[in-house]
């Protein structure tokens, strides 16, 4: 009988939604088997698997990344967001609420790598241009929209984030 | 009709924070303890008879739990809307790269492929057919053993030689247009589970769940019953998820291990294995009178369905319907082919083959206008169908015709009247502006002789809300939010109290496909009826309570009223407690059959339709006379879809729709050589990302109320992406004066139409 090759396995403790998490790995984990399948963190989605839509992107450190292609032992030591992490207060987050005001939303499937890279667009730049809202979210695709009710929702969210603070 | 609180009015979608939130389960979101994974093993070539499969080493490897090959279906080995040519797993040919030989389920996902790679296939490559014209000779080697043409629709009234000659203009062409792909952003997946009684439930994107659980049922031999399909939520789907993607191989896998299975297709394994819009050519032949009449229209339409029929056949005679434009046209000769190829699979996509040949006639209809020196939106207001007009086919329109309503809200939009301005504004002096204007019709429903129908149903719930019931999926296209608020004004209830259950022959009744932009209207007048019927139970409960007689009894606002005693009030909760203490329960069910065209086309069936929506477009763009590239820069989009139940989802559908046109009409084509999928992916298959859509899409809404719609509805989910196509290409000529006759209009063939222009 031939046998499976053995698999590496190693531990790496990083952090998701503010939560210290300690999983194993296997060597050709990526960042996103691990969110989904270990984690049962569903909301970042793969459309592609190969870094041209953008569905699974997450913040890794701050920064948004298209977690199909980290692999999983980069993920050591860093700090994770993903969707499931924007809601931990108990209340939407502004983003969410315009998007859920404005119908940037058709099936969905975009929908949590959008967020998380209007989140990233937001903390760095509160009062985005449009010109910056359309590049920051132009490596996460969709297909249903235009896009153009994701921009208002985007540009709707910033201002609200400003009147509260 | 009394006034409306929820229709027409911008309900949040009933799905909006779930989805936000990341807790909405999509299909391949489900996993089960013991779950195997399952992978397909697809052809390594595009034609070729298999001689031999050798599944012996996949089967020791370890970790693998099942391989199964033809010999592993237990019922028809087929599967197909219109007819089940396409193999489960083939046994003795393969017709294109994504056939599918062999199924796998292993302990995991890594397994499963390592596995593909040890099965062994002897194949014997056959000649490849890749031109449909060619595949039309008798000379050609046969896709099928039934020979190459698939349907062939052929229609002629009036006398076209007569017309062509007594004309004033005439002009002929002929078309290309690509193998646009659906691109869902959630590929094809879905996962399956089995009980000890055998009873399967398969949780699986797709468009209708009752055919697939006919479709399932066939493959296995099994009752159909034993199958339950849960279509609802599907992560988009545009058509493509309409015929069989993984539901039976889920169902074969669990059937054959007793343990639960998951099947998600790679995104390049989609873009080989999945459907796509058929690509055709069209060659037109139109006359006019010198004030723009149209007099004659000639067109022979050949469509690549693949290797498969799948919808091919409904789809080449909704083209042929359609092919004169939503316009009077008198004398008409047209004729259309199916053909097998080797080139992948075709079949349903949003338009339905509408999109083809409106490119084509909204083309001609430019250079007619032109030759005569007439304004485009003026020789489109001349020849738009109006009611009671006869249409191409020879059927009259005897429902809603909103053509004109359109055309006139498109002539007052800003980008119309300030056309000149817009386009006296090139961001750079090598860049040329133009505005293109387009229309059409879409036939809503499946059409003559094909059975269409709907049900619903509306349960009062222990706690005084209400469970709606329509089996249409949810795609992305915000039905069941429609079905609330349809709901919500039919029960007098406020939509917060609605609860929807969508797209599960588990528990909802089969109410048809979420395809033919026909749910809204199928679903609503199922659930205008359920509600008469939930009425009709409610109130002799409410009569009693109230001790006043059943005749006394009204439905307002959220309540139950005496009419000769309007203190006398109830509530739907008071109802739902009152009849939970006697061990009661109401639930009523609506079903309604879809009203046909009294025209019969004999021999054909699906056309033609009965309802239509209508819609014109506007495109300002820029070309870059240097590259040949295209910009759209604005675009107007003026549906007609009957009553907009909620306004901001038809903006929704209109923006979506303009700009998957817009991809259609510049980047987008699936480029098979030689029956070999060459754009595998996002890199090299190009969709319009932020940066390409349009700065502004104006969408106004005109609504042109159909009587037998629910609150005058009809459909607009497939007219949106339509008609933009071709005025995107006609502002191309508006703006560099060549005409574009294939698309994608890529920044490629701009420029070599723009240098052959300067050349002649
Ligand atoms: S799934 Fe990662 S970019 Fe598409
Ligand atoms: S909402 Fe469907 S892909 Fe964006």
């Amino acid at each position: 009988m031939k046998k499976a090759e053995p698999k590496h396995k190693r531990l790496i403790s990083f952090t998701v939604n503010g939560d210290d998490i300690e999983v194993e790995i296997s060597a050709s984990d990526r960042l996103i088997d691990v969110l989904r399948n270990k984690l049962r963190l569903t909301g970042t989605k793969e459309g592609c698997g190969i870094g041209e839509c953008g569905a699974c992107t997450v913040l890794m450190d701050g920064a948004p990344v298209n977690s199909c292609l980290v692999p999983a032992f980069q993920a050591e030591g860093s700090v994770i967001e993903t969707v499931e992490g924007l809601d931990a207060s108990g209340k939407l987050h502004p983003l969410q609420e315009a998007f859920v005001e404005h119908t940037a939303i058709q099936c969905g499937y975009c929908t949590p790598g959008m967020l998380m890279s209007a989140l990233a667009l937001l903390r760095e730049h509160p009062e985005p241009t449009r010109e910056e809202i359309t590049r920051a979210i132009s490596g996460n695709l969709c297909r249903c929209t235009g896009y153009h009710q994701i921009i208002a929702a985007i540009e709707d969210a910033s201002a609200k984030m400003k009147t509260t603070e | 009709m009394t006034k409306t609180e929820w229709v027409g009015a911008d309900v949040i979608r009933i799905d909006a924070k779930d989805k936000v939130r990341g807790v909405l389960k999509y299909m391949s979101d489900l996993s089960f303890p013991n779950m195997i994974y399952g992978a397909v093993l697809r052809s390594k070539h595009p034609h070729a008879l298999i001689k031999k499969i050798n599944t012996k080493r996949a089967k020791e490897l370890d970790g693998v739990v099942t391989v199964l090959t033809h010999e592993d279906v237990p019922g028809l080995n087929g599967f197909g809307i219109a007819i089940p040519d396409q193999p489960v797993l083939c046994s003795d040919k393969v017709r294109y790269m994504g056939d599918a030989i062999a199924l796998v389920g292993a302990e995991s996902k890594e397994i499963a492929e390592r596995a593909l790679e040890l099965i062994e296939v002897e194949y014997q490559p056959l000649p490849v057919v890749c031109d449909p014209e060619q595949a039309m000779l008798s000379s050609s080697p046969k896709v099928h053993e039934t020979g190459n043409l698939h349907n062939h629709v052929k229609i002629e009234r009036g006398n076209v030689e007569a017309a062509f000659k007594e004309a004033q203009v005439v002009v002929e062409n002929t078309y290309f247009t690509p193998r646009q792909m659906h691109a869902f952003l959630e590929p094809e997946s879905g996962v399956a589970a089995i009980d000890e009684d055998k009873n399967i439930t398969i949780w699986c994107g797709g468009q209708h769940p009752y055919r697939d659980q006919l479709q399932v049922a066939r493959a296995l031999g099994m009752n159909p019953r034993k199958i339950r399909i849960v279509n609802t939520p599907t992560g988009g789907a545009f058509g493509g998820k309409d015929e069989i993607t993984v539901q039976i191989h889920l169902a074969l896998l669990v059937l054959h291990t007793g343990r639960p299975a998951k099947i998600v297709l790679s995104r390049e394994e989609s873009v080989i294995a999945g459907m796509k819009r058929h690509p055709m050519r069209i060659h037109m032949k139109t006359a006019a009178a010198a004030d723009g009449t149209i007099l004659a229209n000639e067109a022979r339409v050949v469509s690549d369905t693949g290797a498969y029929a799948s919808l091919g056949g409904p789809v080449i005679g909704f083209a042929i319907e359609h092919s004169c434009g939503a316009y009077r046209v008198e004398n008409v000769k047209l004729e259309g082919f199916c053909v097998y190829t080797n080139n992948g699979v075709a079949g349903a996509f949003r338009g339905f083959g509408a999109n083809q040949v409106t490119f084509a006639v909204e083309t001609q209809l430019d250079m007619i206008a032109e030759k005569l020196g007439m304004d485009k939106l003026e020789i489109r207001k001349r020849n738009a169908l109006r009611s009671g007009d006869i249409a191409a086919l020879g059927h009259q329109m005897e429902a809603s015709v909103g053509l004109l309503r359109t055309l006139e809200a498109a002539e007052n939009s800003r980008l119309w009247q300030l056309k000149e301005e817009f386009k006296a504004k090139p961001s750079a002096p090598h860049k040329k502006r133009g505005i293109g204007i387009a229309c059409s019709f879409q036939g809503c429903g499946l059409g003559k002789g094909l059975p269409d129908y709907g049900a619903a149903s509306v349960e009062l719930l222990p706690n005084g809300q209400f469970a709606i019931g329509v089996s249409c999926p949810e795609i992305g296209q915000g039905n069941t939010t429609a079905f609330a608020q349809m709901a919500a004004d039919y029960i007098r209830c406020s939509v917060d109290d609605i609860v929807v259950l969508s797209g599960d022959t588990g528990h909802t009744l089969d109410s048809g496909t979420s395809t033919a932009s026909r749910s809204i209207y199928t679903g609503g007048n199922a659930l205008k009826h359920a509600v008469q019927n939930l009425h009709n139970a409610i109130s002799p409960i409410a009569a009693e309570i109230l001790c006043v007689p059943e005749d006394d009894i009204s439905f307002g606002h959220g309540k139950i009223v005496s009419k000769s005693c309007p203190d006398k009030i109830l509530s739907f909760k008071d109802i739902a407690e009152y009849i939970t203490a006697r061990g009661l329960s109401i639930k009523s069910e609506g079903h309604f059959i879809w009203p046909v065209s009294e025209t019969e086309l004999e021999g054909y069936v699906g056309i033609p339709h009965l309802l239509y929506s209508y819609i014109t477009q506007i495109a300002l763009v820029e070309v870059n006379t240097l590259t040949g590239e295209t910009e759209v820069i604005e675009a107007v989009s003026v549906p007609d879809p009957g009553k907009a139940i909620n306004p901001q989802g038809v903006e929704g559908q209109s923006e979506g729709g303009v700009v998957m046109g817009m991809g259609y009409a510049l980047t987008e084509d699936t480029i098979i050589k030689e029956g070999m999928t060459l754009t595998r992916n996002f890199s090299t298959y190009i969709l319009p990302t932020s940066l390409d859509m349009p700065c502004k899409i104006e969408t106004i809404i005109a609504e042109e109320l159909e009587p037998s719609g629910p609150f005058g509805a009809k459909g607009i989910g497939e007219a949106v992406c339509v008609p933009i196509s071709p005025a995107i290409t006609n502002a191309i000529h508006d703006a560099v004066k060549v005409w574009i006759k294939q698309i994608p209009a890529t920044p490629e063939r701009v420029y070599t139409a723009l240098k052959s222009r300067e050349v002649s």
